[in-house]
């Protein structure tokens, strides 16, 4: 250790005269090494502060995000001990309890079952276009079918038709042979074709609807189509189309007042 | 100038340790805040019932307890909300966790059957207290608002031709079932149902559910900030997640009405 000292001492000196004297005075390289260091442990520390800032974001949003709702799930109140106990059942207060509750069960069972009661009836699904007929709680027949197309028809004028077929529960209100289409503003304007006035002949179309329509509420039918490759998709102007085949089958299966639910 | 450095550096050191510190206390005060919220509700769920059912109060606890009472009470729950949904002539959904089913119905008539793959819940409604929830499933859930990754109603805009000149025939739609499946049932009573598909083999699938979830997830955490900075406890939503098949879960959305019913059977 002294040693070295000793030679260290000897150097320095020698050293920084040297350098003063050799080096141009434009050059300040060993006087700028100091502070370049600085500039390069500043350029560091920022860097590890907006890292670790960041990484503290992170974590604090996958802390608030998915952790506390896990924290939530911890707590369930007072949880119930179901129990099998003899005991209590030879009990009066609980014969007297049960028995009210069953004949509760049993009356709102024999209520439920009105609704349900065998009738017949078809389930219509827009989204797959796909119906089902049923007769005494049974499946009689299913196929394809087309529905609503979902378009809305916009005119210039500002008037607007959206080609939905209505979901919920309807029912049959007419039953027709030959059906000939009346055909409604929309179907003029739709091809830009002059809409015609009310009464005119030209909005009559006899062979477009099939052999049978039944009628819902609200104008909407379910009838038989000429598009036949068209089955199974969503084309309609809200009517329900059916091939040939399963119309006459629906036909001669539903009667007037007969359910149809669509979904 | 040395010293000067020092001071420097311990005022950074102490501002980073009140930083991490006040980080610190809010987490815990958030995260304790969060976790009273599902307290208060079934507090609130308790308070409604007890007012409007003064007379299960007389029941004995015991026998409220007792496994073989506990099933009439569930289905005479279950009964009492397919009637009341069954009276309106509109679609209703019944989830029935019990058979894993979700059944769409209109007027007692089963019109759609799905199976359900995947059931998760509240802890509160899986093992909570029995009675509070049987009476709280014997009124239907009404649905107030959804979100989801598909359109209830998918409508497309088109503009009437001026002469036959501009009429251009429709094609037939895409009917192809590839737009992945997931939505939120909110309804009146905080409680969500959601429904997610089945199928997540996909990339696709697996990214728009992941990015659905963090969605909603980032959604109910501002909301529960909102609360906390307010110093209030956030509100907790009482949750039914179900799995079901794409196609089914595609039903479901678009047959059930914007202000439809569901009731949930255990």
């Amino acid at each position: 250790m002294e040693n070295d000292e000793i030679i260290n001492d000897g150097l320095q000196p020698k050293i920084k005269k040297s350098a003063v004297e050799t080096v141009p005075p434009d050059s300040e390289n060993l006087i700028e090494k100091p502070d370049e260091k600085n500039g390069f442990s500043w350029i560091w520390k920022s860097l590890l502060i907006i890292v670790s800032t960041i990484i503290i974001f992170i974590f604090l949003l996958i802390f608030v995000i998915y952790f506390v709702p896990g924290f939530q799930e911890i707590y369930s109140g007072k949880t119930t001990k179901v129990s099998d106990s003899t005991d209590i059942r030879k009990d009066a207060s609980y014969k007297k309890q049960t028995g009210l509750i069953t004949k509760d069960i049993q009356r709102l069972s024999r209520k439920y079952a009105t609704y349900t009661s065998g009738q017949t009836y078809i389930v219509i699904n827009t989204t797959l276009n796909r119906f089902f007929l049923y007769s005494n709680k049974k499946l009689i027949r299913e196929g394809s079918c087309s529905t609503g197309s979902y378009k809305r028809l916009l005119t210039a004028g500002g008037k607007s038709w959206t080609f939905k077929t209505p979901r919920g529960k309807f029912s049959i209100t007419g039953k027709r042979t030959n059906p000939a289409w009346h055909k409604p503003d929309w179907a003029f304007i739709e091809e830009g074709i002059p809409v015609p006035p009310k009464d005119s002949p030209l909005r009559w179309e006899a062979n477009v609807l099939g052999d049978y329509a039944m009628d819902l509420q609200d104008s909407y039918m379910i009838h038989g189509t000429i598009y036949k490759r068209l089955l199974g998709m969503a084309v309609t102007h809200g009517c329900v189309r059916l091939n040939d085949a399963d119309l006459e089958v629906v036909y001669t299966t539903l009667n007037i007042g007969s359910k149809v639910f669509i979904f | 100038m040395e010293t000067e450095v020092v001071t420097k550096r311990s005022g950074i050191r102490i501002v980073l340790i009140i930083l991490i510190l006040l980080i610190c206390s809010f987490i815990i005060y958030f995260s304790v805040m969060s976790a009273m919220a599902p307290a208060r509700k079934l507090e609130i769920i308790k308070n409604e019932l007890n007012s409007k059912h003064n007379d299960q109060n007389s029941i004995d606890n015991k026998i409220l307890t007792d496994s073989a009472y506990s099933k009439l009470l569930k289905e005479k729950s279950f009964l009492q909300s397919r009637i009341v949904m069954a009276e309106s002539d509109s679609i209703y959904l019944i989830i029935d966790l019990s058979d894993s089913s979700a059944n769409l119905e209109i007027s007692g008539i089963v019109v759609h059957a799905a199976k359900i793959s995947d059931i998760k819940a509240s802890k509160i409604l899986l093992k909570g207290d029995e009675s509070v929830i049987y009476s709280r499933l014997a009124t239907p859930f009404k649905i107030s608002g959804s979100t989801g990754t598909i359109k209830r109603d998918p409508i497309l805009v088109k503009m009437a031709p001026k002469d036959t000149s501009e009429y251009i025939p429709d094609t037939p739609p895409d009917t192809s079932l590839n737009e992945p499946v997931n939505y939120i049932l909110e309804t009146t009573d905080g409680t969500r149902i959601y429904v997610y598909q089945e199928e997540n083999e996909k990339r696709s699938d697996q990214m728009s559910q992941f990015v659905f979830d963090t969605k909603d997830k980032v959604q109910n955490a501002i909301s529960s900030l909102k609360s906390v900075i307010a110093f209030k406890v956030p509100d907790y939503h009482l949750f039914i997640k179900i799995k079901i098949p794409r196609a089914d879960a595609k039903i479901i959305y678009r047959a059930l009405p914007k202000t439809g019913q569901v009731a949930v059977f255990w």
